[in-house]
């Protein structure tokens, strides 16, 4: 019986463990390798102030969590600079530097020793000292993170974790501040691997270094994965399943050692069978949507577009643009001025500069010369997620949707100001989330039903037809709200009766005041469409007029077509 | 005077060794693109080969040598074919073959563990000899290791510049999509870049067997050495592996003057993070914008 409270009390354990891990790996899509690394800081920082400093219950634990959480805070930074496999090999690294300074600094952690004879927790003189008075403490802790972990990733900042983990410029291009996400995603991931080294310290009141080796990261890693990513009742699942099996394997008498191999090959196995045969783990990711009401009729709400802008206005303007990628000038020289309420053209030969002039003017690049203002302030240099915040927002060639999300998701996403994309208001104003996200879901319905894909709402981006594709990127660009729309080559690949469909939409907008600039290949469209144009060549502006001046050009037509 | 010389040439040593296992590594890597974490359990899985070929079977070191990298390429070929090109051709993400990779990686350490016993193993009887020039010591076996280096590296660096093979898998590093436009079969190149690579790894493997004895956790080490060579030199060139992998050996030698020994281990994945964090094109690489 006893043996049983054991291995439920490390089933709760892992489970916090694998729930902390699938934040990042699953959710947030960072393969940051040191999960045991925050486990060990955790399981140290309570084994070291009760031992070294005598600190009761519960300071160890929120000292522990705090510190923890704080380191992991740091090692997001680096996540920002790099990505993929180099974040999985830095992450590994320092796995390993984390376990040989727990093993090396002996004054601190008793070295290969380890540290014993950590106190057992107490209730109201109660010691928790075996594993069936251990188990309601595990079973409670494990209920607040997970309540924790479930509260953050159904949130708004959840949804743009995922959107993140799709695809980060596109996160970046709807005003998503990356470096706040994964700090913020990290540190929470961390602080909750250390509640379950806190809990193992006191439970086997010992810490040593060899329990926290790579061994327990891919451990982890295999609970997450076989369970789901981004599902954490998989990860409970992977958890409990992955803690009992080998436990299993006891009732074959092998030698002890033979034993403890045979539980890794498992894992491996395991590991790799998943991946082979149901890749999205034995429970998969859900839309986080479900639980939200469907409005219908929801332009009756009383929340439609915003009230015209005053039209013929300098919003966006570029001055004296540069950029060079190493010998190859790409813009040189450029000079833009976009007015509210006119739709500008963009045009020009294949590496004339039109995608670089949109990636300098939304800070995706930075400029090696020249200035760019909005409304007359100065906003050069500024990052992409500030300026769409600002009022200028862009659309990719390649639409870099988030596809496993729903298309109704995609614009809520975008959605500017969302007080739950701050994650201690997650925590601490929860009531006023839950109204904005009320008025959020008719928003974004709002949107959908003015490019026409009501009908597709809870469809995944990913099985939408291409021209529903296309008007989604329109529709998650409006959802920022912003006042300038960069559209790349919105419209290319389209048959005439989708463009058709897509013109009004445009139009609709300009006459709205909004400004827009589209990069466009089809002349007819531009003829059709834009009110003024900019053609484009070697790095800057050959020329600017009407669509009818510009193509009565012939000097232009033999540049074009050349 | 004399310490510093004995550190140049131990780090010229080990750098051999590290820049060997980070050509073996750094040609999969960059035209596979895969991150073959289980290029560590197939490396012990040589030196152990190696052991059974010369203690067992009683072959003479060179024979086990090519015995081990037989099993090496045998190993690494199907590791590819059946783990990561399913991945590949599913167009699975890149996490996915690495995540897979993990996977293998202890399924491999684990089952060496089980079947050898987790002590070392040593070739019974083999004995090196040991040469003093000047104040400076080192062994015939350390002297294997630079001179297997030198002689596989410039053989690799001959086999990829002048046959249609290795001009194929030049190709494929530089382009797949390319590659694969002008009739290059990249599955088949990949088939021989595990091949080679993890042949590759088999002779430093026995050199370790003969130099410190066969351990089944040997491995983990092996691949991050590597790897950190590779990325320290720069993804995609040989001459950057081998490079980062001397650098490494020295900086990890020369740092015995000031560190403790303790802490040896550890530097090359000081180095790694530092390089990484500073300069992911590697010392010795092009910036890429």
């Amino acid at each position: 019986m006893e043996y049983v409270l054991h291995v439920l009390v490390m089933v709760c354990i892992y489970g916090i463990l694998a729930i902390s891990f699938n934040l990042l790996v699953g959710f947030a899509g960072l393969f940051a390798m040191a999960q045991a690394a925050f486990y060990a800081f955790g399981a140290y920082a309570t084994a070291i102030l009760t031992l070294k400093l005598g600190l009761p219950f519960p300071l160890d634990l929120l000292i522990g969590v705090a510190l923890t959480g704080f380191i992991g805070a740091l090692v997001a930074i680096p996540a920002i600079r790099i990505s993929g496999t180099y974040l999985v090999v830095v992450t590994l690294a320092l796995q390993v530097i984390v376990i040989a300074v727990a093993t090396n600094w002996k004054s601190l952690t008793g070295g290969t020793d380890g540290l014993r004879g950590v106190p057992s927790l107490h209730v109201f003189g109660y010691a928790l000292n075996n594993p069936g008075r251990f188990l309601p403490a595990a079973i409670l802790a494990l209920g607040v993170c997970f309540w924790i972990a479930w509260r953050l990733t159904n949130s708004p900042f959840g949804r743009a974790l995922r959107a993140m983990r799709e695809n980060e410029s596109a996160a970046e291009a709807i005003g998503k501040d990356l470096l706040y996400m994964k700090v913020a995603v990290f540190a929470f991931s961390a602080g909750l691997a250390a509640v379950a080294g806190s809990l193992f310290a006191r439970y086997l009141n010992y810490v040593g270094a060899e329990s926290f080796g790579i061994d327990e990261t891919i451990y982890m890693l295999a609970m997450v994965i076989l369970g789901g990513t981004g599902n954490l009742w998989g990860s409970l699942l992977g958890a409990a399943l992955l803690v009992v099996l080998p436990e299993l394997l006891k009732f074959v008498t092998l030698p002890t050692e033979i034993a403890d191999k045979s539980h890794l090959i498992i894992y491996g196995v395991l590991l790799i069978a998943i991946l082979r045969l149901r890749p999205q783990g034995l429970l998969g990711e859900r839309s986080t949507m479900r639980h939200l009401p469907h409005v219908d009729g929801a332009s009756s709400h009383g929340v439609s577009m915003p009230k015209p802008l005053p039209k013929g206005e300098v919003t966006l303007e570029g001055r004296d643009l540069h950029r060079r990628f190493g010998g190859i000038v790409a813009v040189a020289g450029f000079d833009i001025v976009l007015k509210s309420g006119s739709i500008t053209g963009l045009i020009g030969p294949n590496g004339a500069g039109k995608t670089t002039a949109f990636n300098l003017l939304t800070g995706f690049l930075s400029l090696d010369a020249g200035s760019i203002s909005f409304r007359g302030h100065d906003i050069t240099g500024l990052k992409p997620h500030d300026i769409v915040r600002a009022g200028v927002a862009r659309s990719f060639q390649d639409l870099r949707l988030f596809t496993k999300m729903t298309a109704l998701e995609n614009v809520m996403v975008a959605l500017p100001d969302q007080t739950g994309d701050r994650v201690l208001d997650v925590f601490f104003r929860p009531m006023k989330i839950h109204r904005e996200e009320h008025e959020n879901l008719i928003r974004a319905r709002n949107v959908l039903d003015f490019v026409g894909l009501t009908h597709k709402a809870y469809e995944t981006a990913e099985n939408l037809s291409y021209a529903e594709e296309k008007l989604l990127v329109v529709a998650r660009l409006l959802a920022t709200g912003a006042e300038v729309f960069l559209f790349d080559e919105p419209l290319s690949g389209l048959d005439r009766s989708t463009l058709a469909e897509i013109f009004p939409i445009v139009r609709k907008l300009a006459d709205n005041g909004k400004t827009i600039c589209i990069i466009e290949h089809n002349l007819d469209v531009i003829k059709e469409l834009c009110d003024v144009v900019y053609f484009l060549d070697e790095g800057h502006a050959m020329a600017i007029g009407t669509p009818s001046q510009l193509m009565n050009d012939s000097t232009l037509a033999s540049r074009y077509f050349k | 005077m004399d310490l510093f010389a004995q550190l140049f040439v131990n780090g010229l040593i080990n750098g051999s060794h590290y820049a060997l296992l980070g050509a073996g590594f750094g040609l999969i890597f960059a035209t596979t693109r895969i991150v073959h974490f289980a290029y560590g359990p197939i490396f012990t899985a040589a030196a152990y080969a190696a052991w059974f070929a010369a203690n067992v079977l009683g072959l003479p070191i060179a024979a086990a040598m090519l015995f081990a990298a037989l099993v090496a390429a045998a190993l690494g070929t199907a590791t590819y074919q059946y783990l990561y090109l399913p991945f590949e051709l599913r167009q699975s993400s890149s996490h996915v073959a690495l995540i897979a990779s993990l996977g293998l990686f202890i399924v491999l350490e684990n089952l060496i563990a089980i079947v050898f016993g987790t002590g070392g193993r040593v070739v019974d009887g083999y004995q090196y000899d040991i040469f003093l020039v000047g104040p400076v010591y080192f062994s015939s076996v350390q002297l294997g290791q630079v001179i297997a280096m030198i002689v596989l590296t410039a053989s690799l660096g001959v086999y990829l510049a002048r046959t249609r093979h290795g001009k194929a898998i030049l190709a494929t590093t530089d382009n797949p999509e390319m590659a694969r436009i002008i009739g290059i079969d990249t599955v088949k190149v990949s088939r021989l870049v595990f091949a080679i690579g993890s042949a590759l790894s088999a002779i430093p493997a026995t050199l370790i067997l003969l130099k410190d004895g066969a351990t089944p956790s040997m491995g983990f080490f092996a691949v991050f050495i590597a790897f950190v060579a590779v990325i320290v030199g720069g993804v995609g060139s040989l001459r950057g592996a081998i490079a980062g992998g001397l650098a490494l050996g020295m900086v990890e030698s020369l740092g015995l003057w000031k560190i403790p020994t303790e802490w040896q281990s550890s530097i090359a994945f000081i180095v790694l993070f530092l390089v990484v964090l500073l300069r992911p094109q590697g010392l010795f690489g092009r910036a890429v914008n």
